[in-house]
């Protein structure tokens, strides 16, 4: 497998400071984007300990092949054990930053999204927390692999808002859930096979808020290569307006082998469908 | 109508409409909200209406007034508004309609993104028309129902990722000489239950059509992988 990824962050055109925070491990295939709040300069260290927290306990849990029970908080069995890395990483950065908070008067109140790719050969792992998201653009379709936790996400889910209100809606920012803000979290996370010419695209809300998900379709599936398609992604947001900070995370696989296609298995297929039908007749 | 609800320690002690032009605050009887704690002055704070604009002063009070966090001599209240007097604190609540009309405006700053603590939280929630945790759809868990005469019956996907195939590390094992080792993968998707053709000559097919990619599945879709035979549907759970 090989790995080509590129990420950018820009403070916008209306902001003085710049609250997110993202990290690219291609060594590890791990990848963080975050965008912290909180008053000050507090949502900037929220972001960045959260980013840091991830990436430390996750190498750290990688390289001793941490068994389970060695992680944090109990482990989720729909999960595969590097499913459970990542929660636990999650759920660690999140006391963290809680107990910062607490702690601190200058950090009262501060909190953070956070979105997590974790790519191998034979898988892919996407966590989340709060509305910053990760796309997947695969066999020329673009899908989300990230839950939007906002009050009107919620509400679109439960029938009681449209996908175009919920765009506009004056709630649409407001959070149901953020790492730093109360003492335990789940986040959401899903575990997926990777598959040749996957593009992901880990990003804040300042790029969402500004650019459609059509039109991040369009561009990774045109830009080439990691590097051009987050240039190309953020001078739109700027040219938009640049109302928020805005981070963007590309991550091109190529090179996975995977047992589809291929002469032989054409061929093979034949004779199985052969074969099947005559298991069908003999078992009538 | 603009509001102010009164909290302590993040639970909603009162809510006071704002209903005078002048509203005052303090531990004196005689004030609008009376806080009976120590940390509150004598008449500690005032919130004036003027015109659409609603503007808190702090009365000299001995341990201040604070908006957001931040001490204030007096200033002009947005929608949202955290006023810390003592240890209380109390929201502000713009009336809907100069809510919609700031955020045409573009005074609120709707792209900041926010955190809902508890307070605001129960705001909006009373809000909705029903409460949200009452009508969420319920959970769903996905189960394959074999239909084969394989007796393999019915099984539950507990893993985000389930892999069917040949392997012993298959979560559904599947026998057959054409069958892949990894088949195909079922995983649960922020859309959904998606199927998804991995390896192996054997075919994977949905209601009869050859899966190449991978497909959302829906209730009662039937899926096909050799002589295999199973439905897809969604259980419901309790969460």
């Amino acid at each position: 497998m090989r790995i080509k990824a590129s990420g950018i962050t820009d403070v916008g055109l209306k902001r003085e400071d710049n609250e997110d925070s993202y990290s690219k491990e291609d060594s590890l295939g791990l990848y963080v984007v975050a965008d912290g709040m909180g008053g000050h300069l507090a949502g900037e260290v929220a972001s960045r300990v959260a980013v840091e927290m991830i990436n430390k306990s996750v190498r750290k849990w990688l390289e001793e092949e941490a068994r389970e029970d060695e992680l944090f908080g109990p482990p989720d069995n729909s999960l595969t054990l590097i499913g459970n890395y990542i929660l636990s990483s999650i759920r660690m950065a999140n006391r963290v930053v809680y107990e910062m908070a607490l702690g601190h008067e200058e950090y009262h109140g501060m909190g953070t999204t956070v979105v997590i790719l974790y790519v191998t050969p034979s898988l892919i792992i996407a966590a989340n927390v709060g509305d910053s998201r990760i796309y997947m653009v695969r066999d020329g379709h673009l899908e989300r692999l990230s839950k939007d936790h906002t009050i009107v996400s919620e509400q679109v889910e439960m029938g009681t808002m449209t996908e175009e209100e919920a765009t506009t809606s004056p709630l649409r920012h407001i959070l149901t859930k953020n790492l730093g803000s109360s003492e335990t979290l789940e986040p959401d996370i899903f575990e997926i096979e990777p598959s040749d010419k996957d593009r992901l695209v880990l990003c804040s809300d300042g790029l969402t808020d500004l650019v459609s998900d059509d039109e991040i379709f369009e561009m990774t599936q045109k830009n080439k290569d990691p590097s051009n398609l987050c240039r190309k992604l953020v001078d739109t947001v700027l040219q938009r307006g640049a109302h928020d900070n805005a981070t963007i995370v590309s991550v091109f696989l190529s090179g996975i082998k995977t047992g589809r296609g291929g002469p032989i298995n054409k061929m093979g297929s034949l004779l199985a469908d052969f074969v099947t039908g005559i298991r069908k007749v003999i078992r009538i | 109508m603009a509001r102010l609800i009164l909290t302590f320690n993040k639970q909603v002690i009162k809510e006071y409409p704002f209903l005078k032009d002048s509203v005052t605050i303090g531990r004196e009887d005689d004030n609008t909200i009376v806080i009976a704690n120590l940390a509150v002055s004598g008449y500690h704070a005032r919130i004036d209406k003027t015109g659409n604009d609603f503007i808190v002063t702090d009365l000299q009070s001995t341990n201040g007034s604070f908006v957001n966090n931040k001490k204030v001599v007096t200033q002009k209240l947005s929608h949202g508004d955290n006023i810390l007097i003592g240890k209380h604190i109390i929201l502000f609540v713009a009336s809907e309609k100069k809510i919609q009309r700031d955020a045409k405006s573009g005074k609120i700053d709707l792209g900041k993104t926010m955190m809902l603590d508890t307070v605001k939280q129960k705001e909006l929630l009373k809000k909705q028309k029903t409460p949200p945790k009452a009508v969420r759809a319920p959970e769903k868990i996905g189960v394959v129902s074999f239909i084969d005469g394989s007796s393999l019956g019915d099984i539950v996907l507990r893993k985000k990722l389930t892999k069917i195939g040949k392997a012993d590390t298959s979560e559904i094992k599947l026998s057959g000489v054409f069958m892949g080792a990894t088949a195909a993968t079922i995983s649960r998707r922020p859309a959904g239950y998606t199927i998804a053709y991995a390896g192996g000559i054997t075919k994977l097919k949905v209601n009869g059509e050859t899966v190449r990619d991978s497909v959302l599945l829906k209730d009662f879709d039937t899926i096909e992988l050799g002589s295999y035979k199973f439905q897809f549907y969604g259980k419901e759970v309790k969460r």
